[in-house]
């Protein structure tokens, strides 16, 4: 059975347009122009227990808000959403007990105090054993490396450091769904790689259920064989990360020369990318990628020859330009239409 | 990464009784919202001078009572700095911000890590009001002395233990009212996405129906009738009037069970702004 379920999920808000300066206050004053903003527009989805997923989009394509309604911080405007057998917005107890939300841009440590006074704070409203968390404290602080970081005031810590206290403060109640929004924001590559590794040790260990958002790449593809995209509050794919390279229209074959070629004669093949000295880099159709390959390896100087698939970042970055471009033509054709009408 | 993780536990259910799970997450909050307090003594003066008015007003009707012949509305200089040393007590051990905290913590989403946890935010705000309360109350008590030395002589603050017991029942209720109030104005944001001008607005008003400016004898009848009517006397005027020994005997039940309603009714109100203003949250940069 599946741990979280989502149906048709729809977060729209009313905001007041208010235009700038004197006037535009006093006339938002008495004739008040509202718009409504569909944050999160039909989103439905379904994870299975341990499943990690990456939640992928642009700013304000309504990944937080998602996370936001799947945590119980937000109501939905309409859809169904079931997490661990819970109604999120509902807040009981028992479904906070099971849950947690790291919010990369927004701290949940106490300011003022070292983080150590945090985490008991947490460590007795969750309610977890005195034994317990003496041992959880003691694994998280081995792997994060926290020494000497825990009684030290919040404020005084680095990004990264704090970033590691958050994240143990989190799960310091061993909840099974985890919702980590930007958990790496901000952050070297190492320190990266720190909690990118804790989070898939927590995964294995506790079979927990993950959906992350973030903005490197590498994050979602270390830790996710699942990716779900959101454009403009809807979802625009789920599916296996190669799915979404089948996606993929065009191969990259990358080719080593052992004696100069011309530009002329690589762009019988396929779309030059690249071109330096000994080394190029052609788009080939992905269908005729292995026909074409063996064709130049036979008829040009190659020395070396590799066929990589373009990197996720630019199929996610085509995806979105397909859907502008499809949203284009749409209001095109609905311009048109008025102006015939 | 080698290191291993913890075996896995069932969730284990949380021991203990109730009570003693309560006790547990009370001490734990009292104290970390303790040591956060203490650093916030300086702040806490300044605050504290803010909330001077019945200190001045002591001042002037002091004055007045001198000039007026020894007294006005039948209350000497001795009986009006006994009112208003015991009013300033009054108002600076009810004292609630939970207004604009909470506010600033809806407008800043700062009310999402409170909303993650199993307890519910109201917990929080009051157990940081209380701490403050163990660092301000000393203070004022301390001023509160100080005042009554250089009162005019033979200025008693309280007749007897008697009077300064029912007092702190008094004042306990009086603070749960203005906390009360202030959490429903806080409440507010969900909808309005600011409430602290309202805020102000209020602190003004409200100081001068609980008795902050006057003591309600001395308004016109009219106003009086009107006054009795609010939740504000009896945050600031009545338990004055109990500490100092000027309230009848008879009185005295009547008045803590009016603040007993009171602190259900705005409790109540406070529950149903908060279920519907909940589903508000989030609209704003959230």
């Amino acid at each position: 059975m599946p741990i979280i379920e989502v149906e048709n999920l729809q977060k729209h808000y009313t905001v007041a347009e208010k235009e700038a300066g004197l006037g535009g206050s006093l006339r938002s004053f008495f004739s008040r122009k509202t718009k409504t903003v569909k944050a999160v527009d039909g989103v439905s989805f379904t994870l299975e227990t341990g499943e990690m997923v990456g939640f992928l989009g642009a700013n304000g394509a309504g990944k937080t808000t998602t996370l936001k309604m799947l945590s119980g911080l937000l109501h939905p405007s309409s859809g169904q959403v079931t997490v661990a057998g819970f109604t999120p917005y509902q807040r009981r107890a028992s479904f906070l007990k099971n849950i947690t939300l790291v919010m990369g841009q927004k701290q949940q440590l106490m300011w003022d105090l070292p983080a150590l006074d945090s985490f008991l704070v947490n460590a007795a409203i969750y309610e977890i054993p005195e034994a317990r968390f003496q041992a959880t404290l003691k694994e998280y602080s081995d792997i994060l490396e926290l020494d000497g970081l825990l009684s030290k005031q919040v404020r005084k810590l680095s990004l990264g450091e704090r970033m590691k206290c958050e994240l143990a403060a989190a799960l310091l109640h061993q909840p099974r769904v985890l919702f980590l929004d930007e958990p790496t924001i901000g952050l070297d590559v190492n320190m990266q790689v720190r909690i990118r590794e804790f989070v898939a040790e927590y995964n294995r260990k506790f079979e927990a259920t993950v959906i992350l958002t973030s903005h490197y790449m590498a994050d979602v593809t270390a830790l996710c064989s699942r990716i779900v995209v959101v454009d403009k509050g809807k979802v625009v794919l789920d599916g296996s990360i190669e799915k979404l390279l089948e996606r993929a229209t065009d191969k990259i074959v990358g080719l080593e020369f052992s004696s100069r070629v011309e530009r002329s004669e690589l762009e019988r093949y396929g779309v030059v990318q690249s071109l330096d000295g000994l080394s190029a880099k052609l788009l080939i159709p992905r269908s005729q990628a292995s026909v074409l390959a063996a064709r130049v390896l036979t008829e040009l100087p190659v020395a070396d020859v590799t066929i990589e698939d373009p990197p996720i970042e630019e199929l996610i970055g085509q995806i979105f330009s397909e859907g502008k471009a499809s949203r284009d033509t749409e209001l095109e054709q609905v311009q048109k239409e008025q102006v015939r009408a | 990464m080698t290191a291993p993780l913890l075996p896995r536990t069932p969730a284990s259910p949380a021991r203990g009784t109730f009570a003693g799970r309560s006790f547990r997450k009370a001490r734990v909050l009292f104290d970390a919202w303790l040591a956060n307090m203490t650093a916030y003594r300086a702040e806490i003066v300044i605050w504290m001078l803010a909330g001077a008015v019945p200190l001045i007003m002591m001042a002037v009707w002091i004055g007045k009572a001198n000039a007026g012949g020894g007294t006005v509305g039948g209350l000497d200089a001795r009986a009006f700095a006994a009112y208003f040393l015991a009013a300033w007590l009054a108002q600076q051990s009810t004292v609630a911000w939970v207004a604009w905290e909470l506010s600033f913590d809806v407008r800043q989403g700062n009310l999402s890590a409170k909303l993650l946890r199993p307890l519910e935010p109201f917990w929080e705000f009051l157990m940081q009001h209380l701490t403050e309360r163990v660092v301000r109350v000393p203070l004022v008590l301390g001023l509160v002395l100080v005042g009554l030395l250089l009162a005019p002589p033979g200025t008693v603050l309280t007749p007897g233990l008697e009077a300064a017991l029912l007092f702190m029942l008094s004042i306990t209720l009086a603070f749960l009212i203005r906390f009360m109030i202030a959490y429903c104005i806080g409440i507010l944001a969900f909808w309005t996405e600011q409430s602290t001008d309202f805020d102000e607005t209020y602190y003004v008003l409200a100081t001068f129906l609980a008795g902050g400016f006057a003591p309600l004898e001395l308004f016109p009848a009219a106003v009086r009738h009107f006054v009795e009517w609010t939740p504000f006397p009896y945050i600031v005027y009545y338990p004055a009037k109990l500490l100092t020994g000027q309230l009848p005997a008879s009185d005295i039940a009547r008045v803590l069970l009016v603040q007993g309603v009171w602190v259900a009714l705005f409790a109540l109100l406070r529950h149903l702004m908060w279920r519907v203003g909940l589903k508000k949250y989030g609209a704003v940069g959230a």
